[in-house]
């Protein structure tokens, strides 16, 4: 694996994530500043993956913020995954993380949407939040893995490039 | 790495049909609100579809691409199976956000409007945007899908290739 094109993926996620981030809070403070229909094609963009329902957001400016405290765990632990990506993995080496790491992960957060969607438990969204963001920093280790292999097998596929010369015919 | 292409395209209509159908029913479909389950999970189904059919090694790469493709037909088939419900499904969240504002206490202002505002007749071009937004969403969260559908499905390693046939015993030499 050619390092400079790992790296090239990752810094085009990291300004990826971030940018989702930023527009998570964008939404409410376009709302708070009175551009109604900016925000709400905003909150329309994130509406296909979460819920939205208020008393599950966090809330800027009086506004909720577009997505609920588990998805904002979510996104900014994939993030915070993300910055530490080549502290922890690094560049040189590809490999998806092990099965047994994102079971781990994922339980906690499992766990908790469970209880909650079966009436056990409601959950703070403090604690949403948490589950939510310890299951997001293992993400990144699967994106850009797949998104680098992904890159080297379009390569492969198609082949070197040749160059093709028109001889004039005299 | 594989020596041919997988095919991609089976796996991905089958779990993006069912990802997208479970994705745009009432009820079932507030299920990709935990994490995209329905689309996520989608993938992670095309994954394993493709390594049943793929007599290979999958890699990673090839988990991003059937999970991108799960999700982009996931979102086309859940736009079309939303059109008759829309009405529908516009009155449950409108009570469910009346319920939970009970329950939570105060709304925070500009919900409320947003959800009436997107009461109106759907035109062609919200319903295309809407479309777009939509696929291009799922089809990176299907591709993050896909690749840990590879990771827990995937085969590890190939089974032995049969032993090849021992040589033919030598026969009486010609050299005399």
């Amino acid at each position: 694996m050619n390092p400079r094109s790992a790296r090239r993926v990752w810094f085009a996620t990291l300004v990826g994530a971030l940018v989702w981030l930023a527009a998570i809070f964008l939404a409410p403070w376009l709302a708070g500043r009175g551009a109604s229909g900016p925000a709400r094609f905003v909150y329309a963009v994130f509406a296909p993956l979460c819920h939205q329902i208020p008393g599950r957001c966090f809330v800027l400016n009086g506004h909720p913020l577009a997505v609920c405290g588990r998805c904002l765990g979510i996104y900014a632990g994939f993030a915070a995954g993300i910055i530490l990506y080549p502290l922890v993995r690094g560049f040189r080496r590809m490999s998806l993380p092990p099965a047994r790491m994102f079971i781990l992960l994922t339980l906690p957060m499992a766990l908790d949407a469970a209880g909650g969607i079966l009436g056990v438990w409601k959950s703070p969204i403090g604690l949403r939040f948490a589950t939510g963001f310890a299951w997001g920093t293992v993400l990144p280790f699967y994106f850009v893995t797949g998104a680098v292999d992904f890159f080297r097998m379009r390569k492969e596929r198609r082949g070197p490039r040749t160059l093709e010369i028109a001889i004039p015919k005299n | 790495m594989n020596p041919q292409r997988p095919e991609y395209l089976r796996p991905a209509l089958v779990a993006g049909a069912v990802a997208g159908l479970l994705s745009g029913l009432p009820f079932i479909g507030a299920g990709n609100c935990v994490c995209c389950l329905w689309i996520v999970g989608g993938a992670a189904m095309a994954a394993k579809l493709l390594a049943a059919a793929t007599p290979g090694l999958l890699t990673a790469g090839d988990g991003a691409i059937v999970g991108a493709m799960t999700g982009i037909v996931a979102a086309v088939v859940d736009a079309i199976v939303s059109i008759p419900l829309r009405s529908f499904n516009l009155g449950l969240a409108r009570r469910l956000i009346d319920k939970a504002a009970e329950l939570g206490g105060e709304m925070p202002s500009g919900v409320g409007g947003i959800l009436n505002s997107s009461s109106g007749v759907l035109t062609p071009g919200w319903f295309l945007l809407g479309l777009f937004v939509s696929a291009a969403v799922f089809a990176l969260v299907g591709a993050l899908g896909g690749i840990i559908g590879v990771s827990l499905f995937g085969k590890k390693s190939l089974p032995p290739a049969p032993a090849a046939p021992p040589p033919p015993p030598p026969g009486p030499s010609d050299a005399t």
